[in-house]
């Protein structure tokens, strides 16, 4: 029996356009991708097409993974980008309104919905408290909100770092802050 | 809280994550600090929720998750393909093709007949005759009384005549 191979392995396969290592690699990837990217954006239709979306940036640029980082690291920071890109243009429009905070800076506080109409499947299905949790995680910066589904998910400081683009304590302080406020957040509600 | 409480190694402590010397130095303080060990169990127990949350997203229908998957790559790919290896941008040529060359057979099917201009060699004979000194045919008088029969005779007996050098030779002797 052939031994398993590594995430890196396959990922060198993907670059000669290994069409089966790339099946292998959604498989083993697919369900976290999703969650991450359905917490990340708050929305199951566009967590679908941006993981696939994800995934095709694999496809397309396994050749410039350079191992320096572990794979699952290189390509949760294309997924997380990914997230954070579609998170700045679909709130394009609030700039143009006044009291409005995020813009493109991902550091920035998350822009506060109007009004906080539950959205009915998510308050069906998951309970409350999930739906309270949805709230409070929108109102985070991008990064912040980011920075602590990573940290719930397993991901280390320094992982964050990495995926995020900036230095392993500027992502503790990213963790830190979103969980102060979701502590907040939680309280009032 | 003065800046002294390790607010923000607190998570990376209770995960581990910390060096053996930030280790030691958070330890040390939360032995004292009561708040900073109350704070660190509130952040924890905040991402246990959030982990939680992560863990009850529902899970999507896979096989037809790849089956879009790869619709969409192949698409990219198609998108991504030079215009001159598109079989459709081959078709899409031959059928411009075509629709030129029957437009064309249409057009000249249905042209009416077109101008003939006179030969070549015509044109150049009448450009001749233009050009041409025609001073005597302009003094017809002249030419009308001219007798160019007058050496008839020795025109229709011109196979009676001797050749030139025989006549010479007559000549001599």
């Amino acid at each position: 029996m052939q031994p398993e191979l590594t995430d890196e392995e396959l990922c060198r396969k993907v670059a000669s356009h290994d069409s089966q290592a790339f099946e292998e690699l959604v498989e083993r990837y697919q369900s976290r991708a999703f969650r991450l990217a359905c917490s990340i954006l708050g929305n199951e239709a566009d967590a679908h097409d941006l993981s696939q979306d994800a995934f095709i940036r694999l496809f397309e640029s396994a050749g410039k993974f350079d191992g320096r980082s572990s794979f699952s690291t290189w390509f949760h920071r294309i997924l997380v980008n990914l997230c954070i890109d579609q998170q700045r243009r679909s709130k394009w429009w609030k700039r143009m309104l006044p009291l409005t905070g995020a813009g493109d800076d991902p550091d920035a506080p998350g822009i506060e919905p109007l009004t906080q109409e539950p959205e009915p499947d998510l308050q069906a299905i998951r309970g409350e408290s999930a739906w309270q949790l949805h709230t409070a995680l929108a109102r985070l910066s991008p990064h912040q909100r980011s920075a602590v589904i990573m940290q719930a998910e397993g991901f280390s400081s320094r992982e964050i770092g990495t995926v995020l683009g900036c230095s392993e304590s500027t992502a503790r302080v990213h963790v830190h802050r979103a969980v102060a406020e979701l502590k907040k957040t939680l309280k009032d509600v | 809280m003065s800046i002294n409480h390790p607010e923000i190694a607190l998570i990376p402590y209770a995960r581990g994550e910390l060096s053996a010397e930030e280790r030691a130095r958070v330890e040390q303080h939360l032995e004292g600090c009561a708040e900073c060990r109350a704070l660190a169990e509130s952040s924890m127990g905040v991402l246990r929720k959030v982990a939680r949350f992560v863990d009850e997203t529902p899970e999507a229908d896979w096989t037809a998750y790849r089956i879009q998957l790869r619709r969409k790559l192949a698409a990219r790919t198609e998108a991504r393909t030079p215009w001159w290896r598109s079989a459709y941008a081959w078709s899409a040529l031959v059928g411009a093709g075509a629709a030129v060359a029957a437009l064309l057979i249409a057009i000249s099917l249905h042209r009416p007949p077109p101008f003939s201009a006179p030969p070549l060699d015509q044109m150049a004979m009448a450009t001749e005759i233009n050009d041409a000194d025609l001073g005597l045919l302009k003094n017809y008088n002249v030419v009308e009384h001219l007798d160019l029969l007058e050496n008839y005779d020795v025109i229709e007996r011109l196979d009676q005549t001797p050749p030139a050098s025989q006549q010479g030779n007559e000549k001599s002797s």
